[in-house]
């Protein structure tokens, strides 16, 4: 039996086009990617799109109108499975980083002015799954080639993607890189999802948080680490939210919360 | 009254659109529109630490990453009165020729090509021109190399910092990047065959302005302090406002910018225009060879500027490398003062960048960004309303109209997601 090549479509919302680019970035791996997969629309690469039924869909960027809004919702009635590529579709991104501080509306006006708005109602960026169901994540800022293609294999193959659980610090171990908060220096690190190789502390850098936060499930105790090594806490959430968004916030409310029954 | 649009611009970063509204024959109006969503980016790195703001403002734009962040560098290292070493200095110079490569390939032979030869993608190319998206998908990829070599990854890196260098390339990385930068100039001397072999069609010309930074030394380059104006102006980067004159539109969001009242184009194209009797090398025959007036006119020579451009970087990148490798490694430069102003002005791939600061005691009090697609907005509309006219005259079909309205806006090589950096476009 023949397998059907899948129907892809990769759609971009409010963000830098990072992920969509990372994409074309598989100089090495476009034409077959292009051969494997039947590609029905990515206004980035090519003019002929065809919006219908999808097998995949690759969605980057957060939702930042009610315009985009509604065609998320299109993009997902008509896909089987919906995939949010990148940090701003994953968590919200630098743009969603100061996401319910109630200030949004104040930052707005200072942009805007008073100018009218009629066409399209613009809001606070939000991820992707504030507005829609989605089926798999794919971290980053932007994506990682490997994770990204290593994803479409395995769907082409009909099987689910295997993304990383666990924080940067394992990845760095793996390179044995002499840790950073030894060093008495702040590193996202503990509380930031792999996938990246640990870039930046390879680089003698501290990790910026680009992934959004990690789903592990010791982050409680990494983030009552950091307090008892003496960083504060302010200042750690000031550094992970450019990347963190909406997620972040979530997330350090349940820690605060755990933190407070202890 | 009729519309006559393109509803979903293809082959350009960010989304926008071109409305053209039509009264019988006569044009009325031509628009780019653009349906970014707003980020409100510079309000948001408000009261943030340099280190901090600099993760951050090169996600406004993923082409043009290392761009933002060298403007952001640059005005934070005036701001704060740092000084970089020659080492520092000559490897930004590097991540710049790898951007330039990489993103004048991607535009050039990826995203504007295919108008001209009549397909809908590069890909749909393979079957007549696999050798040409071969040869462009190799430039590219050496244009990511050296970005991930220079800044520790393709997109996004965050190894240039402020003061310097989290880590230098190594002697091994500058060896690599002189030996494939040379092994590539054929194809890049292809690319130029290619683009210089095209008809260029003259509907869209008009006199236009061009700005760029004057590169130090009276040589051809990516960065500097003053801006020159092909009126034979000059002025420092420090009085941007002056030069790119942002005011808000009635019928936009988008913020637009006039010199002297005028429309003005940014791009390779102004950048040969202003410097290109500069360059060196085998880029310089071709630019002898291929320049002439109409470049002064018609916009779609901006492609074959880029194709002459990423020649030249190539060619530079050999004795780059090996200015660098001469010298040692330095540690990063530490701010001499907390309070203070500067202003960052760089060529991104597709026009001048403007970044300016004002740091107070220690945090970011202003950020100000001016984006090289921002200032294009009203020349890209100026030509492409001159287009419109002039083809329904010549009674060309709705679709060769809308064909050649997108290949001036793509000529423009437009980063739509950085032109709405904070802002976001709409037709009412």
């Amino acid at each position: 039996m023949t397998r059907q090549s899948p129907k892809v479509g990769v759609y971009g919302f409010t963000g830098c086009a990072g992920d969509q680019l990372m994409i074309l970035n598989c100089e090495d791996q476009l034409v077959d990617l292009f051969g494997a997969t039947e590609i029905r629309s990515f206004l980035m690469a090519k003019s002929d799109n065809h919006e219908g039924e999808l097998d995949v869909a690759f969605v980057e960027g957060s939702i930042s109108t009610d315009h985009q809004e509604k065609k998320l919702k299109d993009i997902r009635a008509r896909s089987k499975v919906l995939i949010a590529i990148g940090g701003c579709a994953c968590v919200g991104g630098p743009q969603a980083m100061m996401v319910g501080d109630g200030k949004w509306e104040e930052r707005f006006k200072k942009v805007y002015g008073n100018a009218k708005i009629t066409v399209a109602k613009p809001n606070e960026a939000k991820p992707i799954d504030a507005i829609v169901k989605v089926d798999i994540y794919i971290p980053g800022c932007p994506i990682d080639k490997s994770e990204f293609l290593n994803a479409v294999s395995k769907l082409v193959a009909g099987k689910h993607p295997y993304l990383y659980q666990f924080p940067v610090c394992n990845e760095c171990r793996w390179k044995e890189n002499p840790c950073i908060l030894y060093a008495g220096k702040f590193c996202g690190g503990p509380l930031t999802k792999a996938g990246c190789g640990a870039i930046c502390p390879t680089l003698g850098l501290p990790c910026v948080g680009c992934w959004g936060p990690t789903d592990d499930l010791n982050v409680t105790s990494e983030y009552q680490l950091l307090k008892e090594k003496g960083y504060d806490p302010d200042e750690v959430m000031k550094k992970l939210r450019k990347f963190g968004g909406a997620k972040l916030a979530e997330l350090v409310k349940d820690i605060e919360k755990k933190g407070a029954k202890a | 009254m009729r519309e006559l649009s393109v509803e979903n611009l293809a082959r350009v970063e960010g989304h926008g659109g071109i409305t053209v509204t039509l009264d019988g024959k006569k044009v009325k109006s031509v628009t780019l529109d653009v349906h970014e969503g707003p980020r409100l980016i510079e309000q948001l790195v408000k009261g943030m630490r340099p280190e901090d703001d600099l993760n951050v403002i090169p996600r406004i734009c993923a082409i043009c990453t290392l761009s933002h962040r060298y403007a952001a560098i640059r005005g934070l290292e005036k701001a704060l009165a740092i000084k970089p070493s020659e080492k520092t200095q000559l490897t930004r110079d590097l991540m710049m020729l790898g951007e330039n490569v990489e993103s004048n390939s991607l535009h050039t032979m990826l995203l504007a090509l295919p108008d001209f030869l009549g397909y809908p993608s590069a890909i749909a190319m393979l079957n007549d021109y696999a050798d040409d998206v071969k040869r462009a998908l190799r430039l590219k990829k050496f244009g990511n190399r050296v970005m991930e070599i220079t800044s520790g990854r393709i997109v996004h890196g965050e190894n240039p910092v402020v003061g310097g260098f989290g880590k230098y390339p190594s002697k091994k990385a500058l060896e690599e990047i002189k030996v494939k930068s040379r092994e590539l100039i054929p194809d890049a001397i292809r690319v130029i065959e290619l683009f210089g072999s095209l008809e260029y069609p003259a509907y869209s010309e008009a006199e236009s302005l061009f700005m760029s930074v004057n590169a130090p030394k009276k040589e051809y380059g990516f960065a500097g302090d003053t801006i020159l104006v092909s009126n034979g102006k000059e002025t420092s980067a420090e009085d941007y406002k002056k030069l790119t004159n942002e005011r808000v539109v009635t019928h936009s969001f988008a913020k637009r910018s006039l010199y002297q009242d005028k429309p003005f184009t940014v791009g390779a194209n102004a950048r040969m225009i202003n410097m290109g009797k500069r360059l060196d090398g085998q880029a310089a025959d071709f630019f002898k060879e291929h320049y002439s007036d109409k470049w002064l006119k018609n916009p779609l020579y901006n492609d074959l500027a880029q194709a002459i451009e990423e020649l030249w970087s190539l060619e530079h990148m050999p004795e780059v490398c090996d200015r660098i490798g001469s010298l040692e490694d330095t540690p990063i430069e530490k701010p001499t003062r907390t309070t203070g102003s500067g202003t960052g002005a760089v060529e991104a791939p597709r026009g001048t960048l403007y970044h300016h600061y004002d740091i107070k005691d220690g945090l970011i009090d202003v950020a100000d960004i001016i984006t090289p697609t921002a200032q294009n907005l009203d020349d890209i509309e100026k030509h492409m309303k001159l287009t419109a006219e002039r083809m329904l005259a010549d009674d060309k079909k709705d679709e060769e109209v809308r064909l050649g309205l997108e290949m001036v806006a793509r000529a423009y090589d437009p980063c739509i997601s950085c032109a709405t950096h904070m802002v976001t476009l709409k037709r009412i």
